[in-house]
């Protein structure tokens, strides 16, 4: 289809891939831009353009018919907490049905095989399974509702990205931080996969999804195609920082001796995963905007603020914990959500995506990492 | 009758909120009569949490007759028409920053309040900040030497909970940090250094008007002669949030968080040392307290408030002249696709612009 004449609507508008979709829409001279923005003042990098900044939240469906307005072309980048994924997506598809939308691309993730995705996932004939992690479990049933409406007729298409990098992403700035406070380390000597997705080569599937018919009720692998260890972007960023404390390796055996536990009951204890869910590094990555130590002292300072009723309250609910004081000389234990994410074997395939869509990865890994290190620089991240 | 100041406030928002209802609630001099908000739901919500005993009103007009005075909080596209019902009706009004959109409408409403004798202050608040205060009399009293420049820095993740959400419709805001924030920086800068004759302006507006980050490069003529300062604001990013004056002999730095200290650097036998300084007595809990109360002494003495609609007049002239003259930020990891449209580029701006409007107060010639 023609969509740079299109009108595209976007959700999660104000998060780091959606953002950039906005971004991008508007170099490439689209029409109209409509952006869901669920927290007015969270748009300041959106407002910047001429994008029509349309209130809405996509648990409301009323509020999503008005803000997709004319549009047929819709982009969901946008997600909520996990417990809400599901009735996110399905009023989003039945909103766009309802309105007859052209196209329907759903950002999903490559975590539908779990954070740690088991041998034999390399493609997308892979079979979804229940991991027990309610991230990847939501986004994997979530991708089942896509199907379901693909089957009604609209046109969907399904985009499964792994670890979205680039400006403005938390993957890097947390990172930065993460390393300047001594809190990283090389699991296994750094060797897991780390499948990184550069932002605009994320944005590049999704116009090439719009173009090809081909791509209608598929979902499609999409990362850099460059085989990237975590060692690998790790020593990236260690790259950018000047009097950086030592970066330590550690072996999966001694982040579970030092637990107590066996390692990998990430992926077999609910409980476990429960508690993942509720960790701070987990929400942060998922909700992939830069998270500065100031912002978290401000929230810091209000919890402190409450009642310890009140605070109790709030803990239970989101897990909130203060972050245990770093001990001098203490050996770094990465957490378990990290130890996971950094514990994967598998390098996704993007050969379906390169055969059926055209895609190609143009920003390689040290292309995208000289961009990021130009906007960290420019972010006030490092000097 | 008491001879009380009575008060009404234009607006329910954010700013009335957590600001001027404290400061009017603390202050002996003044009454409040009403809450003005066109939502009268909201209006009487507040009333009812803070216990106040005024009335909700949904149109200012209906208490001209029963106020002496306003505190203008209304969205900022709505400042110049209120201003100029409330002038009109006899009251004098404290606006909040900015007075207008554009320096035009500032200067109509400044030009009808000397007309009508009475007092139009604007909502500058952190010119009655300690620090603000104190670094003023640290940079006259000469303790840093003779003034050599300045480096000026605020941003942060925007998280103003505005209840109209005008803050990103150009027509309504009238810009993006620079109007927002910058009005603040530059009023005070304005008035520690002097007048700006000379600036070069970049922010990162992709056409909507309402840019996130900014950086301005100034030159004052004030008292100390030349001074060169350097600006960033931004709605995306942390950023120091402070203010470093540097002086021949010391430096001088206060924090936006901070409104209370200024922190004196210099060496001693070439040790660097600092100082930490604080005013042993101010009156008021707050700046807004201090502003609402030199509101109040402009009224009572028929005198000058601190920062009057002249004031304003230039620094929108200034803001006005940088939106006019701007350039765009580099931003090289936004240009994979497409090519974006750019402003001037780097090299057609080596040179200040020349800030020709920006000393309509003092009729001064601007050179770069």
């Amino acid at each position: 289809m023609n969509w740079r004449s299109e009108t595209i609507f976007v959700t999660g508008a104000t998060g780091f891939i959606g953002g950039r979709v906005c971004e991008r829409m508007m170099q490439e001279g689209v029409p109209k831009v409509r952006a869901l923005v669920h927290g007015m003042h969270r748009a300041a990098r959106i407002a910047r353009m001429p994008v029509e900044l349309c209130p809405g939240d996509l648990q409301d469906r009323e509020s999503l018919r008005r803000a997709l307005g004319d549009a047929k072309v819709v982009i969901h980048c946008g997600l909520g907490p996990a417990s809400t994924i599901m009735r996110g997506i399905e009023n989003m598809l039945a909103v766009a049905h309802d309105a007859g939308v052209k196209r329907f691309i759903h950002v999903s993730t490559a975590a539908v095989y779990g954070i740690t995705p088991p041998p034999g996932s390399e493609t997308e004939d892979a079979p979804l399974r229940r991991t027990g992690d309610p991230y990847s479990d939501n986004k994997a049933a979530a991708e089942k509702i896509v199907l379901d409406y693909g089957r009604r007729g609209l046109p969907v298409v399904i985009l499964r990205p792994s670890i979205v990098w680039g400006p403005y992403s938390a993957w890097s700035t947390r990172l930065i931080e993460d390393l300047r406070a001594g809190h990283v380390a090389f699991i296994d000597g750094g060797s897991g996969a780390c499948n990184t997705t550069y932002v605009d080569n994320l944005i590049d599937a999704m116009t090439a999804s719009l173009e090809n018919d081909a791509a209608l009720n598929n979902a499609f692998l999409i990362t850099d195609g460059e085989r990237i260890t975590w060692g690998d972007f790790i020593r990236a960023h260690m790259g950018l920082i000047e009097a950086l404390p030592e970066v330590k390796e550690i072996s999966r055996a001694e982040i579970a001796a030092s637990r107590g536990k066996p390692s990998g009951m990430l992926l077999g204890s609910v409980k476990a995963t429960a508690r993942v869910a509720r960790s701070k590094p987990f929400r942060e990555m998922l909700l992939q905007i830069p998270i500065t130590e100031a912002a978290m002292k401000r929230a810091w300072n209000w919890v402190g603020s409450l009642s310890p009723e009140k605070r109790e309250r709030l803990r239970s609910r989101f897990g909130v914990r203060r972050a245990p004081a770093a001990k001098a000389n203490a050996r770094f234990i990465p957490d378990e959500v990290t130890e996971a994410t950094q514990s994967a074997t598998v390098f996704f395939s993007i050969e379906k995506a390169r055969k059926l869509l055209n895609y190609e990865p143009r920003i390689k890994f040290a292309a995208g990492m000289k961009l990021v290190e130009q906007w960290l620089r420019y972010a006030a991240y490092i000097q | 009758m008491s001879d009380k100041i009575r008060l009404a406030i234009l607006g329910c928002g954010a700013i009335t909120r957590s600001e001027h209802i404290p400061a009017v609630s603390a202050h002996p001099g003044v009454e409040l009569v009403a809450l003005i908000d066109t939502d009268l739901a909201r209006a009487n919500a507040l009333i009812q949490s803070r216990n106040l005993t005024c009335k909700a009103v949904a149109d200012y007009r209906e208490v001209f007759d029963q106020v002496d005075a306003v505190i203008n909080a209304l969205p900022n596209h709505l400042h110049v028409s209120s201003n100029m019902d409330c002038l009109g009706a006899g009251l004098h009004v404290l606006c909040e920053k900015p007075l207008a959109i554009t320096a035009a409408e500032a200067r109509v409403c400044t030009e009808f309040a000397e007309e009508k004798k009475l007092v139009l202050a604007v909502g500058m608040n952190r010119r009655f900040a300690a620090s603000h205060l104190l670094l003023k009399l640290v940079i006259e009293e000469g303790l840093l030497g003779a003034i050599q420049s300045y480096d000026f820095q605020y941003g942060g993740a925007f998280d103003w909970r505005s209840a109209s959400g005008f803050y990103f419709d150009r027509a309504k805001a009238g810009g993006g940090a620079l109007v927002d924030f910058g009005v603040h920086m530059l009023d005070s800068v304005i008035d520690w250094f002097g007048p700006v004759t000379a600036f070069d302006y970049q922010d990162d507006d992709w056409g909507s008007g309402i840019e996130a980050n900014l950086f301005l490069d100034v030159k004052h003529e004030g008292k100390f002669g030349d001074t060169p300062g350097h600006l960033r604001l931004s709605r995306t990013f942390q950023l120091a949030n402070r203010l470093l004056v540097r002086g021949a002999a010391a430096s001088a730095e206060i924090s936006v968080q901070d409104s209370e200290v200024v922190v004196i650097r210099r060496t001693i036998g070439g040790c660097p040392v600092s100082q930490t300084m604080r005013l042993e007595k101010i009156s008021g809990s707050s700046s807004y307290w201090r502003q609402l109360n030199n509101f109040v002494e402009s009224i009572e003495n028929h005198a000058k408030p601190e920062v009057d609609g002249w004031q304003a007049v230039r620094v929108l002239e200034l803001i006005e002249n940088c939106y006019a003259h701007k350039g765009r930020i580099p931003e090289p990891w936004a240009e994979i696709g497409a090519e974006i449209e750019t402003g001037p580029g780097p090299e057609s701006r080596s040179q200040l612009s020349k800030a020709t409007n920006a000393n309509a107060q003092t009729g001064k010639e601007a050179r770069t």
